[in-house]
């Protein structure tokens, strides 16, 4: 017979239950659509990386020097100016960059009292300047040659936008300096603002102001000196070359400036930005994995219900004498065609779902160059997934129709009066209540293929909603914990950063002179690398009165004063390094050398003891112990509680206006930066569960549909003896219950796994700094039993009028 | 027990009106054993719908153990299925995720028996299957199913008893039996009326009411007069 004939017959099949096949469609495009958005972001986030750091013309090196050191301005640049392949270096630009506090309450049109730590970054202006990492101006305009020495600056843009500054406007800096901002702008160091204690878009709690290098020099008080060079490369240049060149030339000719090179890769924006990406693209491949999954899953099921339900058609096609393969054609070109239509509905949903994505995270990481077009390789895997599974569900009842002996085939009731399942298995046991409450149970066990199908549907969805929220609730428990622990005791503590070291008894003088605070404890913080067994660990070092200080770590194993001079790692730090409690470790620290001069040295201590807290790059050691950093009787950091009666606000404004404290921050905010940061993801992860739930709704409203049609001759002799409505209804709605428990206690459990792969495997690449506690919280478990079992369980009411429409007799007569 | 009144039952297909039953006057007394006879379209399923309330007509009115049907509403017309008709079904309509009790149950249930599950398990016995109750519907036979249908019927305790071509899908043995059954339901209390095309099983009844054309062409005693089930063939 002629192919247009089945063609035209398909249609009539497919426009005869066009709803079933829209929604088993849906569903097909839903899964497709999904695995597309999601699998293309780590395409996106590269091209759009590449695009803008090269746009801003982010530095190939950097040179800085250690804390509290400085050079004459252009001594860098000559120094580097002189090495051997000087001439492949493009653009080398000095700067001087030093941390301070940054009020901009006067800013602020909502009367907000923002005061935050930051940093001053003097940058050549005029003449477009700076080249090296140069600014994407947002909001009003750029700094001018004009503007050298002026009391003029930009803060960086993801800050001002966070606090909803106006274009222009007056902040001011540590030490009550007025600075007029004219405009805000985003730079490559700060496409993601990050904290040297581990915050990542961290804009809430840090501020950084670009003036230009006189203002910066004028400012701190460092006339005509920088601490900072960046520099750029011709393309092709042996990047390695050139940064061995300057670093041997550093340490000859300006050994007392303990100066590194570093790379972009060492810049904690772009490491992170890009060594995100694989991780992210994991977690987002498995959720789009697993949404693929439950809608084929679906689809497969469903599909295969629908060719089911021509086996008469067949069995009459057989006695008549039709080949096989002929009878074949229609319901393949039924599944062909659902399942085609199912690929055209994902490249819509592909589209949106990248369109929301782009969006999402433009709004989340702010780069000049965005953009998500539509991956076809990425699309076409989940197509192909999309386009076969539920093409080949269609091939297995065709199959099985196939066969049976045609006489079987056309009778009718067969398929009521063929095998019951699992029910057999169930016959013994006595259900309460009466053959109304046993039949959904026993209907449930009669159809276990079809059952397992929709469950594991659900199951998928559940696993996807699970591992998402999941992720959330042990994020949120660990930055508990955290917060927890830095609160023990002292919850009102704040930490004042001195803008460099200091004599300890002056700080304590400089904090107490305001007379806003009550304890003050002067500490040490220093940047340090653990080493050990080839694992290299960057920490934060405090320098604490481990025996006598009115905050100090609770420690979980070992000596809570941190021995003699040993030091205090976090849990996972030692098991990263492969040490315990009384190994020794390689610790590599600056060694202050003369006044201003630091050196990095190493030295092997004793682990004293294992912390508590989550944070991996935290680490404690006695004050007794600044000895050894060249620091004995100096501090960098006074920890003080307020005052009886004073405000935490009242004690950051009081102290923000001393000279040398660069920033007063509660000692929770870091908490507080990492709930921003995950405040951030919820979009995405929304898009996320927002698929999921769709996919279980489509799952549920077309498994019931379909349940409705095949049970129509069973409700039919229910209506006859006269059933009610709603009792037929509560069983469906009972089934509908059973069997979405069933998918969502799966679920549940691989939801469960999936987060343990997902802490355990996933996070340690793309966290590794934070010590992840598995928890799924309450919320996590109603938002599953809600999607999956009461949605499920409610979907047969969809069926309410057509069940109340039915026409009892023709169904009666109706031949399954 | 059943009186219908000029009942008409017309259906509209395009713009053709198709008259399955029209003007059809009948009563039937309890505890009657009634055959309805007619070829392929003569209205005998409407009119066995009509009686059982799954159907309305479109003119008359129907009148069933003192029950008005006509202009009952949708929720009258289901207590009406509940508490006064049963059905018995050419193909049996089992419900296949229940056991042969448990289908009998079914009956029991559906009009609010006590000891239901005792109650099934006692008709059960006597429609012969007291041995088969524990199966579901695929493992019995044919007349087996038909028997549990039977029993599902009388489950309910209802007074009337509409089995639609019930011998249809049987073999000749098994669908003696089961007219038997039927034949011995009818009594003092139960009224049992059966459609079918087959005027050999009309041999069996008390009054043969025949249809043609949507119209009653005769009512009365089997032209030959009630023959034992036993000589009945086809």
């Amino acid at each position: 017979m002629a192919a247009r004939f089945w063609l035209r017959w398909s249609w009539r099949d497919l426009r005869e239950r066009w709803l079933q096949v829209v929604v088993i469609a849906l569903t097909i495009g839903l899964g497709t659509g999904t695995y597309a958005g999601l699998g293309s972001t780590s395409v996106w986030r590269r091209d759009a990386n590449d695009a803008s750091y090269a746009a801003l013309h982010m530095f190939d090196l950097r040179v800085r020097l250690a804390p509290g050191a400085f050079a004459a301005a252009g001594r860098l640049a000559d120094l580097v100016g002189r090495v051997d392949h000087a001439g492949a270096i493009e653009s080398a630009e000095e700067r001087l960059i030093l941390p301070t506090g940054v009020d901009a309450s006067g800013a602020s049109s909502d009367a907000l009292t923002i005061l935050v730590p930051g940093r001053i970054v003097g940058v050549p202006v005029g003449n477009g300047l700076p080249r090296v990492g140069a600014f994407d101006v947002r909001a009003g305009h750029g700094l001018t040659g004009a503007d050298a020495g002026e009391a003029v600056g930009l803060p960086e843009y993801h800050f001002a936008e966070h606090y909803g500054l106006p274009p222009e406007g007056a902040i001011r800096l540590s030490g009550g300096a007025r600075l007029d901002y004219v405009g805000q702008v985003l730079t490559p160091e700060y496409f993601l603002v990050t904290t040297e204690r581990g915050g990542l878009m961290a804009e809430a709690n840090f501020a950084a102001v670009f003036v230009p290098l006189d203002t910066a020099q004028a400012l701190s008080g460092h006339a005509g000196q920088v601490n900072d060079l960046v520099l750029t490369l011709a393309g092709g240049a042996d990047r390695a070359v050139v940064q061995g060149e300057i670093e041997r030339a550093l340490a000859t000719e300006a050994p007392g400036l303990g100066a590194t090179v570093e790379t972009r890769e060492d810049d904690q924006a772009y490491h992170v930005l890009y060594q995100d990406i694989e991780g992210d693209q994991q977690f987002w491949n498995l959720f789009a994995a697993l949404i693929l999954a439950g809608a084929t899953l679906a689809a497969f099921n469903l599909t295969s219900r629908i060719v089911e339900a021509q086996r008469r058609e067949i069995g009459i096609a057989m006695g008549l004498g039709l080949p096989g393969t002929a009878i074949a054609v229609r319901p393949l070109l039924v599944g062909a065609q659902i399942a085609l239509l199912g690929i055209v509905f994902g490249v819509a949903v592909g589209l949106l779902i990248g369109e929301a994505m782009r969006r999402l995270l433009e709004e989340l990481v702010p780069l000049p160059a965005w953009s998500a077009p539509f991956q076809p390789r990425v699309f076409a895997e989940g197509a192909a997934l999309g386009f076969f599974l539920p093409f080949a569900a269609t091939i297995y009842p065709v199959w099985r129709a196939l066969r049976v002996a045609p006489v079987e085939a056309i009778r009718t009731g067969y398929l009521a009066a063929r095998g019951g399942g699992l029910a057999s298995v169930a016959r013994r046991w006595r259900l309460p209540g009466n053959t109304f409450g046993r039949m959904p149970f026993r209907n449930v066990l009669r159809t276990p293929r079809r059952t397992l199908l929709t469950a594991l549907g659900i199951a998928a969805a559940a696993t996807v909603l699970v591992g998402t929220a999941g992720m959330l609730d042990s994020f949120f428990v660990t930055i508990d914990r955290g917060e927890a622990e830095v609160l023990r005791g002292a919850p009102d503590r704040l930490t004042v950063d001195l803008d460099g070291f200091a004599p300890a008894e002056r700080a304590v003088a400089l904090v107490r002179e305001p007379g806003v605070v009550d304890e003050v404890e002067p500490a040490l913080r220093v940047g340090g690398t653990l080493v050990s067994g080839g694992t290299e660990l960057d920490v934060s070092i405090e320098l604490l009165d481990l025996a006598g200080g009115f905050w100090r770590p609770t420690v979980t194993q070992g000596d809570a004063t941190g021995g003699s001079g040993g030091i205090i790692v976090a849990e996972k730090a030692a098991r990263d390094l492969g040490v315990r409690v009384g190994d020794e470790v390689t610790v590599r620290h600056p060694r202050r050398v003369g006044e201003a001069g630091f050196e990095t040295v190493e030295d092997r201590l004793v682990v004293a003891g294992l912390h508590a807290n989550p944070l991996r790059f935290l680490a404690f050691m006695d004050l007794g112990s600044a000895g050894l950093m060249g620091l004995a009787g100096a501090a960098n950091v006074v920890y003080v509680t307020p005052a009886p009666g004073v405000s935490t606000d009242e004690v950051k404004r009081a102290l923000f206006a001393q000279p040398g404290v660069a920033s007063v921050q509660p000692v929770g905010s870091t908490a507080r930066v990492f709930r921003d940061l995950i405040d951030d993801f919820l979009g995405i992860l929304g898009i996320v569960q927002l698929a999921v739930v769709g996919l279980a709704l489509l799952i549920a409203f077309n498994s019931a549909s379909i349940s409705a049609d095949e049970r129509a001759r069973e409700n039919a002799t229910m209506f006859a003896f006269g059933v009610p409505v709603r009792t037929v209804l509560r069983m469906a709605v009972v089934e509908g219950l059973v069997i979405g428990l069933i998918g969502t206690v799966v679920g549940l459990g691989l939801g469960r796994i999936v987060l343990q792969w997902l802490v355990d495997v996933l996070l340690p690449g793309t966290i590794p700094d934070i010590t992840v506690s598995i928890a799924l919280s309450a919320e996590t478990f109603a938002k599953a039993f809600g999607m999956g079992v009461v949605a499920v369980g409610l979907a047969p009411l969809l069926t309410a009028r057509r069940l109340m429409r039915m026409d009892v007799p023709s169904t009666l007569r109706v031949v399954e | 027990m059943i009186e219908l009144e000029r009942v008409a039952r017309h259906y509209r297909l395009g713009a053709m009106t198709v008259k399955a039953l029209d003007g059809v006057d009948l009563r039937v007394a309890p505890g009657e054993f009634v055959v309805v006879l007619g070829p392929s379209g003569s209205g005998k399923t409407t009119l066995l719908n009509l009686i059982g309330a799954l159907d309305t007509p479109s003119d008359g009115r129907i009148r069933v153990a003192g029950r008005e049907l006509t202009g009952a509403s949708r929720g009258e017309l289901a207590r009406f299925r509940r508490g006064t008709v049963s059905f018995i079904f050419q193909t049996f309509n089992l419900f296949p995720g229940l056991t042969a009790l448990e289908n009998v149950q079914f009956g029991a249930d559906v009009t609010g028996k006590r000891r239901a599950r005792e109650l099934a398990a006692e008709v059960l016995e006597q429609v012969g299957l007291g041995l088969r109750m524990g199966h579901f519907p695929n493992a019995l036979s044919g007349g087996e199913q038909q028997r549990v249908a039977i029993a599902r019927a009388l489950a309910t305790r209802n007074p009337v008893l509409l089995a639609d071509e019930p011998t249809g899908e049987l073999d000749f043995r098994t669908g003696v039996a089961i007219l038997e059954l039927l034949r011995t339901q009818a009594d003092g209390e139960r009224t049992v009326l059966v459609v079918t095309h087959n005027r050999e099983i009309s041999r069996a009844a008390d009054r043969v009411v025949e249809l043609s054309s949507g119209r009653v062409v005769a009512d009365g005693p089997p032209r030959a007069g009630r023959a034992p089930i036993a000589e009945l063939h086809w």
